[in-house]
């Protein structure tokens, strides 16, 4: 079981082009938030499904630099919880698995369908490749932590939904 | 936030938030500090979370909160809370997500003056060695009945399959193996990040260094721990990778819908707990104990790549051995006395970014530390120091024999890379004499010195409270990290 030691796992010290532009709305999708361990995002969208997508499209940025990953494939995700916020969080949790758990890249993704309690998405993207994927930060975990879904009331400026959700790095 | 006048300053290094403060406390919050650190602690959301660490049903003592203690979620990093083992609570959010983040040093037999000439190429050698895992995958490829055992005998298993030497288990906090080990209770997913995974460094906060002693504060038991000045140490700190990051996920998830049938309500959603003596806790405890395991056998793996890699370029002789591994996210069973009672009580102890510091005497250190204390590594950011202390009575009877971890962030990730440019850390810190390699370009910006406590303070305090003492000080030379 002795084990084979080879070369190619180095991925190579660079220094990425593509900033990840912290504190700064990047098309008013999602912006990354503030804190003293771990990384948060605050996503928006006019319903509750282009908040789901963007909040998986924002963590993913966290994760890794969007601009290598093709839509090659696609995977189903689905998740059920007994709210909202909890809702959010599964459904994170089933994007993030695909990273981890399936070497599986994410860069968009797509609500079939959501309610409350329920959400079935289609995720496009392809398998891992370290010589065409700058990963950035190793996600572990989506948290509860200052969990928020809400929806701007009417007569606010802008209507639509608003989400805060951190993730343990 | 807590404002200032509602904590009571008890001494020097003690502070108090008492249990009227906010309603639904059953007990006290104690803060380990100094005046200076605790400037920098009420300016963020950690006390509150101590605070509601002290509603946890069944609580014995006090909340604890170390000196390097910061937000995390639920419970603050830095945290100790021991409950009730017959009616009290578990509480995943109480160990952390890195289930067994913990911390091994290595002695060798270098000297600063035998590494110095040939730091870049160690370094360099280690880095190729020891893999970091930011692609996904390390050098071991496990079945699913081989992680099984590995889950269930931690760093032995390792050892007995040819990454290890002899004694290596004997000098790890619980021999690298808690017996409570369930491998059934682990999940499918939680195994299949896993299988991959086993002998990988990690990202973030992890890391490999290479160390010197630099002072000696307590020659005796430098001496029992077997360190001298100017000798080369290695220091790892490294957890329980995806496989312990989704267990905890797995049970957060379950517990909260378990707390309803269990009446229980809590301020935080994230202390999501369960009674102990319930099948959710019991399940949680099998499967954190068995990702407990992974984290050993994963420093193991990771201590057998480094001992090759410094005796490939330092000749076969060089003695590398395990001075001590101490985990700093777990929670174990332990029994105390307890002032007022008759019968000494089996509890829970969550420690979470906390480590244990048992005293002298105490039956679980190694037979060679017995007399002085069970070591506990501290360590530091890139850049600062790291610290070797022991443990002492005032932790036995405070703090469920528990002390701090590390220095603690201060800094968020987003601030430490504002105006730093990654080219530029590297080299102030290569003046200084530290060599960094890093897999991503933030993994150096995010963990600038700057962006951490200051940790001779944070040291000076849980020496000073009589929870731990002083035994030597160690100075990086190089620096791995993913």
């Amino acid at each position: 079981m002795e084990a084979q030691i080879w070369q190619a796992n180095i991925i190579p010290f660079r220094d990425s082009p593509s900033q990840l532009r912290y504190n700064q709305t990047v098309a008013a999708r999602y912006e990354i938030l503030e804190h003293p361990a771990d990384v948060g995002l605050l996503a928006r969208g006019t319903s509750l499904a282009e908040l789901f997508e963007n909040a998986a499209a924002g963590m993913m940025e966290i994760a890794v630099e969007p601009d290598g990953v093709t839509e090659h494939e696609q995977k189903r995700i689905v998740a059920e919880a007994t709210d909202r916020e909890a809702l959010l969080v599964n459904f994170l949790q089933e994007v993030l698995w695909l990273v981890d758990g399936e070497g599986w890249l994410a860069r968009r993704v797509a609500v079939t369908e959501i309610s409350d309690t329920r959400v079935s998405a289609t995720a496009f993207g392809e398998p891992r490749n370290p010589a065409r994927h700058a990963m950035r930060l190793i996600i572990k975990a989506v948290t509860y932590h200052q969990l928020s879904v809400r929806q701007q009331s009417e007569g606010q400026q802008s209507e639509g939904w608003k989400a805060e959700v951190y993730f343990d790095i | 936030m807590i404002p200032l006048e509602k904590i009571q300053k008890l001494d020097d290094y003690r502070y108090l938030i008492p249990r009227g403060t906010r309603p639904g406390m059953r007990t006290d919050a104690l803060v380990y500090a100094d005046a200076g650190l605790l400037e920098h602690i009420v300016k963020d959301l950690s006390l509150e979370q101590a605070v509601n660490v002290a509603t946890l049903p069944g609580i014995v003592g006090r909340s604890l909160a170390m000196p390097d203690i910061h937000q995390g979620y639920g419970f603050p990093i830095g945290g100790v809370a021991a409950t009730d083992w017959h009616d009290g609570v578990v509480s995943p959010g109480g160990v952390g997500f890195d289930i067994n983040c913990g911390v091994r040093l290595l002695g060798t037999s270098l000297s600063q003056q035998d590494v110095r000439p040939r730091l870049r190429e160690l370094v360099l050698q280690l880095f190729r060695d020891v893999p970091c895992g930011t692609g996904g995958q390390g050098h071991l490829k496990l079945s699913t009945a081989e992680l099984d055992h590995l889950l269930v005998h931690g760093a032995q298993w390792m050892v007995e399959h040819g990454y290890g030497q002899g004694a290596d288990a004997e000098f790890i906090e619980s021999g690298g193996a808690l017996e409570a080990a369930d491998p059934a209770k682990v999940s499918d997913r939680a195994h299949q990040r896993g299988r991959p995974q086993v002998g990988t460094l990690g990202s973030g906060n992890h890391f490999l260094e290479v160390q010197f002693v630099q002072r000696i504060f307590d020659q005796e038991a430098a001496e029992a721990l077997g360190l001298n000045p100017d000798q080369v140490v290695v220091l790892i700190h490294s957890g329980s990778r995806g496989l312990g990051h989704q267990v905890c996920t797995d049970y957060v998830k379950l517990m909260h819908g378990a707390m309803q049938k269990y009446g229980i309500t809590l301020p935080d959603r994230q202390l999501a707990c369960a009674p102990i003596q319930s099948p959710e806790g019991q399940d949680y405890l099998g499967a954190m104990a068995a990702a407990a395991n992974y984290a050993w056998a994963n420093r193991q793996g990771i201590t057998h790549f480094t001992r090759r890699a410094i005796r490939r370029l330092f000749g076969e002789q060089t003695a590398v051995r395990v001075i001590y591994d101490v985990a700093h996210n777990i929670a174990k069973r332990e029994r105390y006395q307890l002032e007022g009672e008759r019968e000494p009580r089996d509890v829970l102890v969550h420690r979470k970014g906390a480590t244990r510091a048992f005293p002298a005497g105490n039956p679980e250190i190694p037979a060679r530390y017995r007399h002085v204390g069970q070591p506990v590594l501290i360590p530091g950011s890139m850049g600062t120091a790291s610290f070797v202390l022991v443990g002492a009575e005032g932790a036995m009877r405070e703090t469920f024999g528990s002390v701090c971890h590390g220095a603690g962030r201060m800094m968020s990730r987003t601030a430490a890379k504002k105006g730093r440019n990654a080219k530029e850390v590297q080299q102030a810190l290569e003046e200084q004499g530290i060599l960094v390699k890093s897999e991503t370009r933030d993994g150096i910006l995010e963990e600038v010195p700057e962006a951490y406590k200051d940790i001779d303070a944070v040291v000076e305090v849980v020496h000073n409270a009589g929870l731990a003492k002083k035994v030597a000080r160690l100075r990086p030379m190089g620096v791995i990290k993913g």
